[in-house]
């Protein structure tokens, strides 16, 4: 198979991709902006919330008794009052003339009946009936709470678990396109939010289903006297929706100067070296100014309307108190209404305006997590998906690691074709560079391999098994890939090497690091394989963090390895300790390594060269060279460091012996044994020459 | 976030700095004993005293408006229960409507100016914050970290403003209601105030403590929160790894785990909070009962009126409500207080470098530049980072720096722009110790390009012109072009105004690179100080800048880093350090000559085809693997 690529068939496939790719390619292009859109949904989607009540099926015992317990508590909260102004007032300190004509809800009924049957003090017995009801009321309301709040969470914690676990799943196509902020917001904020409309909602129909009783009672009272009171209701909303209307403007500006307020200080500390550097510090805290000052610009705007909408709420019940007092006195007077029932009125007010200020909050968090669960629902919508074979093929309990690619097409969605007619395959255990410009394919290659991206069946195979036919999960165990762009989590380098794999124990976790040059320095890190590692591996050096990957990828122990070369270039003395770890890597294993040095290309048995997505050349080393095609040219650019480097020194031969004797003189130690496995003690690469040969290496 | 007194537009924006979660959880526990760091805040207070009058004068007389409202009620039900007496309470509803009216008038005003004085004292603080912040070391920023100082800047901020804005309103508010209620009272029935008032004072000692005991439990909550958006965080950022690893399952399982721990605290707060108020409504349930039953009897004695009756219920009314959230007030307070802490931490912490007392240093540098037996220790560390280092650039010259990583290589060129706290009398800029220099001078003179590559959302013009805005284009243009850029720029859609860095294209490292050189050769300053610019640009690219640079930065002066030969050997003079000493120092000829260091980089570079054979003997030879070596390093220096 390694002459597999014939010109004919290059030929071919640069025909063919116009007509095929639709066909070749499942991935369709998406609309990913979609999610990157603020969405600012006003309008009220009852779908989504039903939608939302499915997660909170488990738990509707708990949500059920609580919305049946706030109803009574609102209920028995209004029936309070009745006791003060009835009993209290019209009954025992200023008793009406005929009691029987006013409403009374059988609260003075049961005061009869208790003063009867108890022949207690008349005060002592209202005292009795207050708290009683007060008792009552406020066990109700801790089940309530308590319940409403167990209810909520479980629901939201649900959802929450649900949401990750359906983002954990998307393919890598996925994060290509779409941002982590936009994604983690979604796990966090959004539900934190729909969190804030359950408790809020809740809160309101507190309030609200009392307004009804007490709106209901006043009516039983006296119909004109609940007409004067509630006209403070329609001013209290209009004055709401205007202010909301009013402020909703002022709010996003706010918001904005907030946050470009926090990006601006967030992006100066990050690069406050470069600050500082260019003498910038002036001119950064005039601009911050500017910013801070357009802030307090806005914040004085809101303040304005604030004020005067704070104001007015609240005087809204002395006006309305006012009313009251001047009708309901004359009413009184004219014995329509008692002075107990006018006193209600009055206490009643309160709780008319309450829910409908209450009212407007509501909606602000009622349209806020209306937006953030279209966020939460598109995300658990998005279909895409890794495509999982049916009947996934079972693997036998070691892989061979034979690999093969056949005439393999592919491009990514909305793109032009990546790889054109892709065919070559790996013995078990062979070590295959692939080397091509930026662009020309080579990480590709390895993606779709591991499977980051569905193409079409019978492309590409493993031990002649279709990988389209492996379960994703199965052939990822199978396959270590090693990108340019692993992540090194904050925890202990211990968890960075097992990465919460139960199979991997401490001692295989030292054995891997052992293997990979890593253990030499984690020992002499100050808590060994405990020590903490910061996020991305800040408190690594570059070529640590190489070996850390390493490490990880060893202790999983793939079958098949696949590996892109970090580009960026390492000290020496690094790197050869990093082609040393690459080297008992791949012992063993068939390897793939997307290749951007020379040692690596000669420690690989063949070379593949990939020239814009198509497989051009395939050979040892030395073959390609002698071919003098595009492997030629490329180690000719490439690699110009070495080539100029031999013609200085010229005879390979005479170099080598050159380089024995030097290395010999650099480390007397070692003379006796010049390239013995112990012969540079523990000095590093040039402490026999510095004279310190105590100094921990590569740390 | 914003949170009115009308009942709050915001809710806790935790998570957008959710990567302090160490720093929150060393946050000291707060208890009352931080309530004195509140002091810090007077200076800024006192700032705006005069309104501070007029505004607490003006709410004085607000509240006292609001005590008198109810007597407007006692004397219309006194009226309606009296039969002797032809109630007009027509008389008292316009009363209440006037007091009402006038009460909006002085308090508007009052308010307004008052929440302007609060955002006003925001402003300064985070002003000064920023401010304080840019003139900082490297020490300081070790040990404040980016996430940390946000958190800072943007919760703490928000608390104390929080605290200025309606916490020490409210106990204002409280007090002058407090005193206003209880004359009213006094003036209606000295016994019955007496009998109501003594049990509030209960009410707001239960409501103080079980206020503070909130707080650990909110502040639990708060960090299991920060716990689960900082796995999320993470987890996101590796899940190209974690998916290539395999391990999505048992991620999501930890994530399970965060999740309901989270909740568990959530509910756990939520348990406390509602016991709480139970608890406090139950005491101040207390004062209602007595007017009922006290009152009551006092009413029907005759010795009270109906009206006062209901007077009093009004005023218990207004107390309670003062007495409850009081509570909450004094917990803000609590929460500002650690917010103040934690804020002046960071404004009382000193800039490490700072201008001397001024020192005649010549105006027009020459760009010599030296460092004699220069030691230096980072702070908390154990060993020196540089120990007598001897390096001398001549002006108009070039030397290049080699060692290994962690050789103190990038600690030297610190040295010379003071990026670290440089000793006296140590490195010499034309001869005068650079200390002499104001920081300003000094960094305009010697411009330092850093290792690590760092771009501001920003165009690529503006990071070019970082430290001047106001260069012009064929400026930008040639520096572009001197730095390699040219290519990279023509790829760019709109060229020199495309937005890079973090929100905007991300550059590949080797542009980032570049344009951070770019940055640092446009200001054509004396001296150049080049930390490893190239390792991320290839061999071809590195020797067609560095041919640019060697005309650009003629009669000027350069030290440059690097790792490769092909590079240093342009420099006029070669120093290699080691662990934190010169090892080897001179030309090029005369260090491969040596036969030492520089020769042996230069054979192991220059000559990658060599068999795997003799490779491996080579690595043996430099990083040895197996444990003996451990042992012979013991044996060789006993």
């Amino acid at each position: 198979m390694s002459e597999a690529v014939s010109t004919q068939s290059v030929a071919e496939s640069r025909d063919a991709p116009e007509t095929t790719s639709d066909d070749d390619v499942r991935t369709e292009m998406r609309n990913y902006s979609a999610f990157d859109q603020e969405l600012t949904h006003r309008a009220l989607n009852l779908r989504m919330l039903m939608r939302l009540l499915r997660w909170a099926k488990p738990y509707k015992l708990t949500l059920i008794t609580s919305s049946i317990l706030i109803t009574l508590v609102s209920a028995l909260s209004v029936l309070m009052p009745i006791v003060h102004s009835r009993v209290v007032i019209d009954t025992i300190l200023v008793p009406v003339h005929a009691p029987a004509r006013f409403q009374d809800f059988g609260v003075v009924d049961a005061y009869q009946w208790l003063l009867a049957f108890t022949e207690w003090h008349p005060l002592t017995i209202a005292l009795a009936m207050s708290v009683a009801m007060f008792l009552i009321t406020s066990l109700m309301s801790i089940a309530q709470q308590l319940s409403l709040t167990s209810g909520a969470l479980k629901t939201l914690r649900d959802l929450r678990v649900d949401l990750f676990t359906s983002l954990e799943r998307k393919p890598a196509s996925f994060y290509d396109h779409v941002g982590v902020g936009r994604v983690m917001t979604r796990i966090t904020n959004d539900v934190e939010n729909l969190f804030n409309l359950i408790t809020s909602f809740v809160q309101h129909t507190g309030d609200f289903v009392p307004f009804i009783f007490v709106v209901a009672i006043c009516f039983t009272f006296d119909f004109e006297l609940t007409l004067v009171g509630m006209m403070i209701i329609p001013l209290a909303a209009i004055a709401t929706v205007t202010f909301r209307w009013v402020m909703r403007e002022i709010f996003r500006r706010i918001r904005d100067s907030v946050s470009q307020l926090n990006q601006y200080m967030q992006e100066d500390l990050m690069g406050i070296e470069v600050v500082q550097l260019s003498g910038r510090e002036e001119y950064n805290i005039s601009e911050y100014r500017k910013l801070n000052q357009e802030n307090r610009r806005q914040e004085f705007r809101a303040i304005n309307w604030e004020v005067i909408y704070e104001s007015f709420n609240t005087s809204l019940t002395s006006f309305a108190s006012a009313g009251v007092l001047w009708f309901g006195g004359g009413k009184v007077v004219q014995e329509e209404i008692s002075l107990g029932m006018l006193y209600l009125f009055m206490e009643f007010l309160n709780r008319m305006v309450a829910p409908i200020m209450g009212l407007g909050y509501f909606f602000n968090v009622l349209f806020r997590s209306m937006a953030s669960g279209e966020r939460i629902f598109q995300a658990l919508d998005w279909d895409e998906q890794i495509h999982e074979p049916e009947k996934p093929a079972t693997l036998p309990e070691r892989l061979n690691g034979a690999v093969e690619f056949k005439n393999l097409n592919f491009a990514y969605a909305g793109s032009d074709q990546i790889l054109k007619d892709v065919s070559f395959s790996i013995e078990p255990g062979e070590k295959l560079a692939i080397v091509g410009a930026t662009g020309s394919g080579k990480s590709t290659i390895i993606r779709l391999l591991a499977r980051s991206y569905d193409f079409d069946d019978n492309m590409i195979f493993v031990d002649d098994i279709d990988v389209n036919q492996i379960r994703t999960n199965d052939l990822r165990r199978r396959i270590g890939v090693v990108m340019q762009d692993f992540h090194i989590f904050s925890g202990t380098i211990l968890d960075n090497i097992a990465l919460s794999n139960p199979n991997v124990s401490r001692e295989r976790a030292i054995w891997a690091s052992r293997l990979v040059n890593a253990h030499r320095f984690i020992e002499a890190l100050p808590n060994g394989y405990e020590t903490e590692l910061a996020e991305r591996g800040h408190n690594l050096s570059q070529g640590q963090q190489q070996l850390l990957a390493f490490a990880r990828v060893l202790a999983a122990d793939p079958e098949i390895l696949v590996l892109d070369e970090a580009t960026s270039s390492i000290d020496t003395g690094t790197e050869l300790v990093i082609q040393e770890a690459l080297h008992n890597l791949t012992i063993g294993r068939t390897s793939i390594i997307i290749a951007h040095r020379l040692q690596t290309i000669q420690e690989c048995d063949r070379v593949l060269v990939l020239h814009q997505g198509e497989v051009r050349e395939l050979g040892t080393h030395e073959e390609l060279l002698e071919k003098q095609g595009i492997y030629y040219t490329l180690h000719q650019l490439q690699f110009q460091d070495s080539a100029t480097a031999s013609q200085l020194t010229g005879d390979p031969d005479e170099m080598e012996a050159e380089r024995r004797r030097r290395w010999v003189e650099m480390n007397p130690d070692a003379e006796s044994e010049p390239f013995g496995n112990d012969s540079m003690g523990g000095s590093g690469f040039i402490g026999g020459s510095g004279g310190s040969g105590t100094r921990p290496t590569g740390v | 976030m914003r949170s009115g007194g009308f009942g709050g537009g915001g809710g806790y924006s935790s998570g957008r700095w959710g990567g302090g979660v160490s720093s929150r959880i060393n946050r000291e526990r707060s208890s009352y004993k931080h309530l004195g760091h509140l002091a810090k805040l007077f200076p800024y207070i006192l700032k705006y005293k005069w309104i501070l009058i007029i505004c607490i004068a003006a709410i004085l007389c607000h509240r006292g408006l609001m005590a008198y409202m109810p007597q407007f009620m006692k004397v219309a039900f006194n009226d309606l229960a009296n039969p002797n007496v032809e109630a007009e309470t027509y008389k008292q509803a316009i009363g209440l409507l006037v007091t009402t009216i006038v009460s909006i008038i002085v308090y508007v005003p009052a308010r307004r100016a008052l929440r302007r004085l609060s955002i006003s004292i925001t402003y300064d603080l985070r002003q000064r914050f920023f401010s304080h912040v840019q003139y900082q070391g490297p020490s300081f920023f070790n040990k404040f970290g980016t996430g940390d100082l946000m958190s800072r800047a943007v919760n703490d901020i928000n608390m104390v403003r929080m605290a200025v804005s309606f916490g020490w309103v409210n106990l204002m508010v409280f007090v002058f209601t407090v005193i206003a209620s209880i004359s009213f009272m006094l003036s209606m029935s000295p016994k019955l105030t007496l009998a109501v008032v003594i049990p509030l004072p209960l009410v707001g000692l239960v409501g103080f403590l079980m206020a503070r005991g909130v707080y650990p439990y909110y502040r639990e909550r708060q960090e299991a929160l920060a716990d689960v958006t900082s796995f999320t965080q993470e987890n996101l950022n590796g899940i190209r790894t974690i998916q290539a690893m395999a391990q999505e399952e048992n991620e999501i399982e930890r994530f399970k785990d965060s999740s309901t721990s989270y909740i568990k605290k959530f509910y756990r707060a939520t348990r406390y909070q509602t016991f709480m108020n139970t608890y406090i409504s139950a005491l101040t349930m207390i004062a209602p009962m007595i007017i009922l039953v006290y009152g009551g009897m006092l009413v029907m004695d005759g010795e009270i009126g109906i009206g006062d009756f209901t007077a009093f219920s009004a005023y218990l009314t207004m107390l309670v409500g003062q007495v409850s959230s009081i509570g909450f007030s004094l917990a803000m307070f609590v929460a500002a207080a650690a917010g103040t802490a934690r804020i002046f931490e960071v404004l009382e912490s000193d800039p490490e470098v700072t201008d001397d007392a001024e020192t005649a240093v010549p105006q027009n540098i020459e760009g010599s530049l030296e460092f004699r037996e220069l030691t230096y220790r980072y702070p908390e560390t154990t060993i020196d980072t540089l120990s007598g280092v001897n390096i001398k650039l001549e002006a108009g010259k070039t030397v290049a720096l080699l060692g290994r990583i962690g050789s103190g290589k990038s600690t030297v060129l610190k040295a010379a722009v003071r990026m670290i706290d440089t000793p006296r009398n140590h490195v010499f800029l034309d001869g005068h110790d650079i200390c002499d220099y104001s920081v300003k001078q000094l960094r305009e003179t010697i411009t330092l390009v850093p290792q690590h590559a760092f771009l501001f959302s920003a165009s690529v013009k503006e990071n070019i012109t970082y430290d001047n805005p106001k260069r012009d284009e064929s400026e930008v243009m040639h520096a572009a072009n001197s730095a390699g850029l040219e290519e990279a720029l023509q790829d760019l859609a709109q060229g020199l105004d495309t937005v890079v860095g973090e929100r905007g294209i991300t550059l590949s490292g080797g542009q980032k690179q570049r344009a951070t050189l770019a940055r640092g050769l446009i200001r054509e300053s004396e001296i150049l100080l080049l930390d490893d610019c190239f390792s991320s640009v290839d061999t071809r690219t590195e020797e067609l800048i560095i041919d640019g640079l060697q005309t650009m930065r003629a009669g000027k002066s350069t030290i440059l880093i690097s790792h490769r030969v092909s590079t240093a050997r342009h420099a006029d003079y070669i120093y290699v350090l080691d662990a934190g000493s010169i090892i080897e120092a001179g030309t090029h000829d005369e260090l491969l000559e040596k036969d030492g260091y520089y020769a042996n980089l230069e054979k192991v570079q220059s000559n990658q085809e060599q068999t795997a054979q003799e490779k491996e003997k080579l690595l043996e030879q430099l990083n040895p693997t197996s444990d003996s070596n451990d042992v012979q390093v013991a044996s060789s220096t006993t």
